[in-house]
């Protein structure tokens, strides 16, 4: 049902039909900045306050998001993947550049590779999102968690696309210390 | 021979107009001084025997006033020649004083002594200031910088007035107008604003993510962005993007400003011109290693108006201090300001009292142990309007409505020019609040109301009466411009910006002779207020009230204790002590670490709050130079090692017995102005004491004799070289008089610290630390010991300072009628001429009868002709 609903995002056109009133759909979105469990509660309150849409679910696991909003009529007009990048617009001017949606995967889960790369820094919510911003703009990373209190970075990531060495050089970058997980 | 000299002499007197000269003291000076001063002699660079006297010529004068007072002084003949009998030097004197009073008053008896003379920049900027009640607005900065003749600026001989003048008083002209002429029916919105220090364009964010600063909540570490550890915060975009300094945390700051370092409150840039309070939270702690303590004593911040124009990387922006504020231990204290700001401008802040603390270890914050300075926010609201239209605007056009201009009403009038409202940096969150269309002032009846209006705005911008046939020119101007199709307002501002720009604004009208009470008044507030007078001042003169001597003395009181007697304190003392070049140099970071802006800032309000202390209580001269008490804030209390002094505020502090320190002479602002940031030397000081303090201004120094050096090795004392210099007998004769006072002031180093011994770069002993901050590191050695004795010209000795300052106070009347002259000088725009010496005596004899007071200085200045005559 989401792929389906993805797919309709991605390549179907939401043009209303001028005669026949729109109605709400819904449409899952890949969601980043969902760095930590607790993300899902800010990402909540933020929905709460976009009025144009329905939150419906939070896949932590997936870093996706369902939600139910008319797009006849907040974007009359738009192509599919124009309207990603308006919901996206939205959630990120909600949400101070903290969170953003883009379009769902296409790679199928079995193909994709889970790493976790031990990692010390500050303990403060901006550093994990910092150190989560630096893997989760890696090229084929599709989900990552950062907690310096747990003293570890996650990625779920395309291998044929990008690998561990790559994703520890962006956290070295970032100011990351490697290999000093939390005792 | 010599009756060949006494013909010669003879020769020369008859040769001058008959008229110049009474009884020229021929026979005295062939007795007693020809046998050096004649043309085949010629001592010292003078021959009497060919010196004609020419009033006309003040050089020509110069050199017969100082024949007069070197002989009046005793120094002439020398010490080794026959002393002329005391009648005989009586009768020359009188000849040669009478005949410089007589040729003096024939030459003032026509135009005044004052010449007609401009207002200075710092007087244009307080007149306008106060004309249209815009008491910040910048306008000195863009004029031209004025002359000093005497130690001043106010003298006519360096206020001349050039093309550029002109220019600029026309676009200043324009900006005041600007600014005053209100262009909206209602008052813009007053603002609210809270702003972090942390706010991101601030630059103190930064620090925090590397340590150098915590945020802190209830007085504990922020648990949503704990301390920089042995992990420095990342991506400082994405702690503002997560909220991390806009929480209402508080922000400790363990480093002041530095060239790389300047917090701004700069989410608050103003966009209206006016009034607004500010307010803040202080507080300071000691911070040890993620733990909050209390702190070692109140700590200080300041906040500066800082201008966001030009390029201003590296705090390179220009900026004024508005004050510094206690931020006592742990317990906060709110401090409220109210200011005037302009548009572009933003407050800065700097924890003043902090030395830079070495912070980036491998533990950053937490593994820091040492003060800091917290700032728990900063809150702006404004522009503040008591009434709208503002005084300003009042004051030109009264009471007339501010309407929309409609052009269909109007058809071929021209409206006024309107520059949309806009925040004009990015950084500011504070956004205009704009009205729609154009607002201008209208009139039903343009000429009649223009009559009016310049009617009340030209008497008092030109501080007297002025004829219809004057405000006619001006009313015809206006009509002028109406005719050529102008609104009103934009009339009225040709009428205006002319007035603005002509000679009865700008220059000191005053009439030959004794001055009228226009006259009088303005020069009573040019002295106590850099300014035009108010409107009590201006009614007292109106009502001719002003001459009495009661009305006089209570108008002194009241202007002294009005606040804009500050700027006679500060301008006065600017000039006088010279103290506008504290700032000239800056003291070698090698040998004098502890310096800072806090302890130069803190030097000028203790110079301030002295002056003010003596006006006050009305002390008498010798508290010029010798005190039992000082004036002090903390930072300058532990500079100077005595009893600690809590807090920023400047105030009377008793010395402890044997201190060596009260008197301007022993104030570190005075001593830096008279050192040049390295090093001292007794000549630079020692002149100044003599043309500042007992107004015996030394001659220049011949040409072509080199500076002596500094010799920051430690190798030489400059008292070693200065002897070396002195064997030449022609530099003797001025440095006799001039080196002792440097001697003594050579116990002060440049900064003003007492000391035993110099500084040294070089060779040396390890150096004590003292009072100075734990963390400023000492790179400076011990190196010769001060000698700090001398003697006097008469032959008194001293030891050191303790002893000259003693030698000095003694002649109260000697440094009472020095300050009656600078007071002359600075409230009278000239020079105390030689015919004045006789009213200055008499000043310092009246005010004696009464005490002798600094105050009862004044008041028999302000009594006597030589202020109240031009």
């Amino acid at each position: 049902m989401r792929t389906i609903l993805a797919a309709l995002a991605l390549f179907g056109t939401v043009a209303a039909d001028d005669k026949k009133p729109s109605k709400p759909e819904r449409f899952t979105y890949r969601v980043t900045g969902l760095f930590a469990p607790d993300r899902e509660k800010v990402l909540r309150d933020a929905f709460a306050e976009l009025t144009d849409f329905k939150l419906i679910a939070i896949d932590f696991d997936e870093a996706e998001v369902t939600i139910e909003f008319d797009p006849a009529k907040l974007f009359p007009g738009q192509k599919p993947e124009r309207v990603v990048e308006l919901v996206s617009d939205k959630v990120r001017t909600a949400t101070n550049h903290t969170f953003a949606v883009k379009p769902r995967r296409t790679v199928p889960r079995d193909k994709l590779e889970r790493v976790t790369i031990p990692a010390a820094g500050c303990d403060c919510k901006a550093c994990n999102l910092a150190a989560y911003e630096a893997v989760a703009n890696v090229e084929g990373v599709y989900q990552a968690t950062a907690s310096f209190k747990d003293g570890r970075v996650t990625a779920l990531f395309d291998p044929t696309k990008t690998d561990r060495a790559k994703l520890e050089e962006a956290l070295r970058k970032k100011g990351v210390d490697l290999g000093k997980p939390k005792p | 021979m010599t009756s060949f000299r006494a013909l010669v002499v003879l020769f020369a007197v008859l040769a001058l107009s008959a008229t110049a000269r009474a009884a020229p003291p021929t026979k005295f000076f062939e007795s007693h001084c020809t046998a050096c001063h004649d043309a085949d002699t010629k001592k010292g660079g003078l021959d009497l025997t060919a010196l004609p006297f020419d009033p006309t010529n003040p050089e020509n004068v110069a050199l017969w006033v100082k024949v007069h007072d070197r002989v009046a002084a005793g120094e002439m003949p020398p010490k080794n020649k026959p002393r002329p009998p005391a009648a005989d030097t009586a009768t020359a004197l009188k000849a040669v004083h009478d005949d410089l009073v007589a040729a003096e008053r024939k030459a003032a008896a026509a135009d005044g002594k004052t010449r007609l003379r401009r207002l200075t920049r710092g007087e244009y900027e307080n007149t306008v200031r106060d004309l249209f009640d815009l008491p910040g607005l910048p306008l000195q900065i863009d004029l031209p910088p004025d002359g000093q003749v005497h130690g001043f600026d106010r003298n006519a001989d360096a206020l001349d007035l050039s093309h550029v003048n002109l220019a600029k008083y026309l676009e200043a002209a324009d900006r005041v107008l600007d600014v005053a002429i209100a262009t909206r029916p209602n008052a813009p919105k007053p603002i609210k604003q809270r702003i972090s220090l942390a706010n991101p364009h601030g630059f103190v964010a930064h620090v925090l993510m590397h340590g150098d600063g915590v945020l802190l909540k209830d007085k504990k570490p922020d648990p949503d962005f704990p301390p920089a550890g042995a992990h420095e915060h990342l991506d400082q975009g994405a702690h503002e993007r997560m909220g991390s300094f806009r929480n209402g945390a508080t922000v400790g700051l363990f480093r002041p400003e530095d060239e790389s370092f300047s917090p701004y409150f700069n989410e608050f840039v103003a966009i209206y011109p006016g009034r607004y309070r500010l307010t803040t939270s202080l507080w300071s702690f000691q911070w040890d290693k993620g733990k909050v303590r209390p702190s070692r004593g109140t700590e200080a911040a300041r906040l500066s108006i800082v201008q966001l124009v030009g390029d201003g990387r590296g705090g390179g922006h220009p900026s004024t201090v508005l004050g510094y504020y206690d931020a006592p231990s742990i317990d906060e204290q709110k401090h409220v300001v109210v200011t005037w700001l302009n548009p572009r401008e933003t407050i800065g802040f700097n924890a003043a009292s902090l030395a830079h603390a070495h912070t980036r270890g491998k533990d950053r914050a937490m593994g820091f142990t040492g003060p800091a300075v917290a700032c728990d926010y900063f809150d702006v609201e404004g522009p503040l309007h008591d009434t709208w239209p503002p005084l300003g605007h009042k004051r030109l056009f009264g009471a007339l409505p501010i309407v929309k201009f409609d052009p269909k009403l109007y058809p071929g009038v021209r409206p006024p020019h309107r520059t949309p409202d806009r925040q004009q940096l990015f950084m500011g969150k504070n956004k205009p609040d704009p009205v729609e269309g154009i607002w201008t002032v209208s009139s039903e009846k343009p000429l009649e109301d223009a009559n009016k209006l310049l009617a009340n705005f030209l008497p008092r911008a030109f501080r007297r009466p002025v004829s219809d046939t004057v405000r006619r020119l001006y009313v015809d101007r206006v009509a002028e411009r109406l005719k050529a199709g102008d609104c009103f307002e934009v009339a009225m501002r040709w009428a205006y910006r002319a007035a603005l720009c002509s000679p009865d604004f700008l220059y000191h009208v005053e009439p030959a002779g004794e001055l009228d009470d226009y006259a009088l008044a303005c020069r009573l507030s040019y002295l106590f207020w850099n300014s035009m007078p108010d409107d009590t001042l201006a009614a007292l003169a109106n009502g001719g009230k002003l001459r009495k001597p009661e009305a006089l003395r209570a108008e002194v009181d009241r202007m002294l204790a009005d606040p804009r007697s500050q700027r006679f304190v500060e301008d006065f003392l600017g000039q006088w002590l010279k103290l506008r070049l504290i700032a000239a140099n800056d003291p070698d970071r090698k040998l004098y670490p502890e310096f800072n802006k806090y302890l130069q800032d803190s030097m000028l309000a203790e110079t301030h709050a002295y002056f003010r202390e003596l006006v006050d209580k009305n002390l008498t001269a010798d508290y010029l130079v010798r005190s039992d008490f000082a004036t002090l804030n903390g930072r300058l209390a532990a500079h100077y090692n005595l009893p600690p002094v809590s807090g920023t505020q400047v105030r009377r502090v008793q010395l402890p017995p044997g201190t060596p320190r009260g008197g301007f002479l022993a104030q570190a602002a005075v001593l830096k102005v008279t050192a040049n940031g390295t090093t001292t030397s007794p000549v630079p000081r020692g002149a100044f004491v003599l043309d500042r303090f007992l107004g015996q201004p030394p001659s220049p120094p011949p040409p072509n004799v080199p500076a002596v050096e500094p010799d920051v090795r430690g190798a030489v004392t400059i008292r070693e070289q200065l002897d070396k210099h002195r064997t030449n007998a022609a530099c003797a004769s001025c440095h006799t008089k001039m080196d002792p006072p440097g001697f003594a002031l050579e116990e002060f180093d440049v900064i003003g610290g007492h000391r035993t011994r110099y500084r040294s770069l070089g060779t040396g002993d390890p150096a004590p630390r003292g009072n100075i901050d734990p963390f400023i590191g000492i790179g400076f050695k011990l190196g010769p010991k001060v000698d700090a004795s001398g003697a006097l010209p008469d032959g008194r000795k001293f030891a050191g300072f303790a002893e000259f300052q003693a030698l000095l106070a003694a002649d109260r009347d000697a440094l009472a009628t020095n300050l009656v002259k600078q007071f002359a000088v600075y409230g009278t725009g000239r020079g105390v001429s030689f015919a004045d010496r006789d009213e200055v005596t008499a000043i310092v004899a009246a005010a004696n009868k009464n005490g002798g007071g600094t105050r009862t200085l004044l008041y028999e200045l302000v009594q006597s002709k030589l202020f109240r005559a031009r």
